[in-house]
């Protein structure tokens, strides 16, 4: 078994190569549909692809040493941007339909790019993706922002589609040069 | 300091009158200019982050020797370090040679600090301990301790928590943080021994630094500028601009500032023991508000012993202190907020999290929640505080728009300072920017005084009667 087939996971791997690239399409698919509506602003419909038992997290990430690269990142329970369950989500989704929402009333412009797609694992119904993120972010007249990382996404198998099941957030920024994080990833 | 080594070349002279009318507190103006103003801004590095006492970090952020922690006085950077002794030690991180910034992590465990430019060596104590060359090239004539890095005038703790220093005739941190300052700190210290939550938030905003300070003490804004967080229910408003306020005011612009409870409400929890605090506290507020009405609101309960430490009107502040100039100790007291100037047009906004030794995981659970969700860029209070800071400080920049100063006039002359038989003095009233003028007033002190003997002398008492 090659390397690379190795890294996504014995369940994929051994997989017939066509189910394989079937499953890789369905997934990105997923990926582009979920990040197409929240630049479209359709928070309420991205909130029906994430499932009840979600969890959404952005741990901090630190300028370390190579010697303690295993701090680089906070972990769960420690301190985090994020840090979410499902009714956390639907609270920042709410909230932007309050008319109030003053960060994002005018609404920012977004647009997430979602690339380097890998299926990384499958088990049972789930499924484990990585991917690459950017989000742009453009606000007023002077606001132009950007983030970058990588997502650790689990989908679950739902009908002819998923359920987001875990979204962990890894940004590549270490203090992040924005007002705040009033976007989804 | 004389003027001539604070102002290089290329700087206006800036005069005491000129201080004296950016601050009129007897109208509650503001001039504009001071959040735009790149010669208040140098002023304010020399005579205002350059000589207070800096919050560092906790005595648990750094628990062992060797561990490090990179923090700011001013634009100054400086690492924070345990060294070989167990003593904290913060030290200017820039080398001695060339200037190069000599640890490279914001965080971590060192033995000693290597610069990555030509290979000088610093204990963590900074002293200069080994240089390439030295016999060869140096020729053996470098003089090893004067090339030491160059420390904090003083470092010292308040229950842990430790600041520092640049300028040697600053007071002791005890009597810079006077009561109103350790009231403040004392608040976290509440909760028992606490432990540094790994993770600190950091965000970059673009706005001026007094702006996100004297928003902390602002019980105003929090309806409007929160009202969606509000609306779906994450806090309540009662809780958001509760009616009874309480302002403490402290020497060198230290000051609480946001609800209180009153005599009568500390009177009714005087007659409660640890155990029916610890149960009122844990209740939910519908529940609180059935069994103790006049102690419902949503306020930490705070046990019996804390009113030894806080004193009888320090224990009844449930507002939000700042440590002068920009230390924010947060309404439940187990987060920090450091607000870090970043030339006069930008502020980096930390957030340090602390949580009770002794909490279990279900504790730990609840109050991380609260924590991870309220402030920090993607906490759904402070998500819409930034951009009112930033058009704020931006809208200075027009010149006919920063020739009309601000308002901060709310309550000016309404009120009373009473003088509580411990001596404690406090503002008690409804919503008001008390705090928010004391802040600006003795800003004003300290850019106007050319030495810590001079601020001494000339700083604002905290005023009695009618404000
Ligand atoms: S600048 Fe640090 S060794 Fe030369
Ligand atoms: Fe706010």
């Amino acid at each position: 078994m090659s390397a690379a087939r190795a890294e996504r996971g014995a369940t994929f791997g051994r997989l017939p190569p066509h189910e394989q690239m079937v499953l890789h399409y369905q997934v990105e698919q997923f990926l582009y549909h979920e990040a197409d509506l929240l630049d479209r602003r359709r928070y309420r419909e991205w909130l029906e692809l994430v499932a009840e038992d979600v969890h959404y997290w952005m741990p901090i990430r630190r300028t370390v040493t190579l010697r303690e690269i295993d701090r680089e990142f906070t972990r769960v329970g420690d301190m985090a941007y994020y840090d979410d369950n499902y009714s956390d989500l639907r609270l920042r989704v709410e909230k932007l339909y309050t008319g109030s929402s003053w960060s994002e009333d005018p609404p920012s412009r977004t647009r997430h790019f979602v690339t380097n797609v890998q299926v990384t694992d499958l088990e049972g119904d789930l499924v484990s993706v990585r991917s690459a993120i950017q989000l742009y972010r453009s606000r007023m007249e002077d606001v132009s922002e950007s983030f970058c990382g990588r997502r650790e996404d689990r989908l679950r198998r739902h009908g002819e589609g998923f359920r987001l099941v875990q979204r962990h957030i890894y940004l590549d920024h270490t203090v992040i040069h924005a007002t705040n994080l009033s976007s989804l990833f | 300091m004389s003027a001539k080594r604070e102002r290089p070349h290329g700087r206006r002279e800036i005069g005491r009158e000129e201080i004296s009318g950016w601050f009129d507190g007897e109208k509650g103006l503001i001039d504009k200019n001071i959040y735009v103003d790149p010669d208040i801004y140098e002023l304010e590095l020399d005579r205002l982050f350059g000589r207070a006492w800096n919050f560092m970090c906790h005595e648990t952020h750094i628990p062992a020797v060797g561990d490090y922690f990179i923090t700011y006085i001013g634009e100054d950077q400086v690492i924070a370090v345990r060294d070989e002794s167990g003593i904290v030690q913060v030290l200017l991180n820039t080398c001695t040679h060339r200037g190069n910034m000599l640890c490279r992590a914001e965080m971590g465990n060192a033995k000693s600090f290597h610069c990555t430019y030509h290979g000088w060596n610093f204990g963590l104590d900074g002293k200069l301990l080994a240089v390439p060359g030295g016999a060869n090239f140096y020729r053996g004539k470098l003089d090893m301790e004067e090339w030491s890095l160059q420390k904090a005038a003083k470092v010292e703790h308040y229950k842990g928590f430790y600041f520092a220093t640049l300028d040697p005739d600053a007071p002791s941190l005890h009597d810079y943080l006077g009561e109103v300052g350790r009231i403040g700190i004392d608040q976290m210290a509440v909760h028992g021994e606490l432990v540094a939550v790994d993770g600190v938030q950091k965000n970059v905003i673009d706005c001026n630094w007094k702006i996100a300070v004297d928003n902390l003490y602002d019980w105003y804004h929090v309806n409007f500028s929160h009202r969606s967080a509000i609306r779906v229910g994450f806090v309540g408003s009662s809780v958001m601009q509760p009616m009874q306020q309480m302002v403490m005011l402290g020497e060198y612009g230290h000051a609480i500032g946001g609800p209180g409870i009153s005599e009568e409400q500390q009177a009714e929890l005087d007659k409660l023991g640890d155990e029916e605090r610890a149960r009122l506290d844990r209740m939910s507020f519908e529940e609180r508000a059935k069994l103790a009405p006049r102690i419902s609101e949503r306020r930490p309960i705070r046990p019996k012993h804390m009113k030894e430490v806080m004193g009888p009107v320090g224990v009844r502040a449930m507002g939000h202190p700042n440590i002068f100039p920009n230390l924010w100790v947060s309404t439940r007291a187990l987060q920090l907020s450091l607000r870090l100037p970043r030339g006069p047009l930008q502020t980096e906004v930390w957030w340090f999290t602390f949580l009770p030794k002794n909490y279990t995981a279900e504790q730990r659970r609840t109050a991380m929640k609260y924590m991870t969700h309220s402030f920090g860029p993607a906490g759904l209070l402070e998500q819409d505080d930034g951009e009112n800071w930033t058009y704020s400080t931006k809208a200075a920049l027009g010149r006919v728009a920063r020739r009309r100063p601000q308002n901060l006039q709310m309550g000016l002359g309404e009120d009373e300072v009473r003088e509580d038989p411990s001596g404690q003095m406090s503002i008690e009233t409804r919503v008001n920017e008390h705090a928010q003028r004391w802040h600006y007033r003795c800003w004003s002190d300290w850019l106007r005084a050319e030495s810590w003997d001079e601020l001494k002398r000339s700083k604002s008492r905290v005023p009695t009667g009618r404000i």
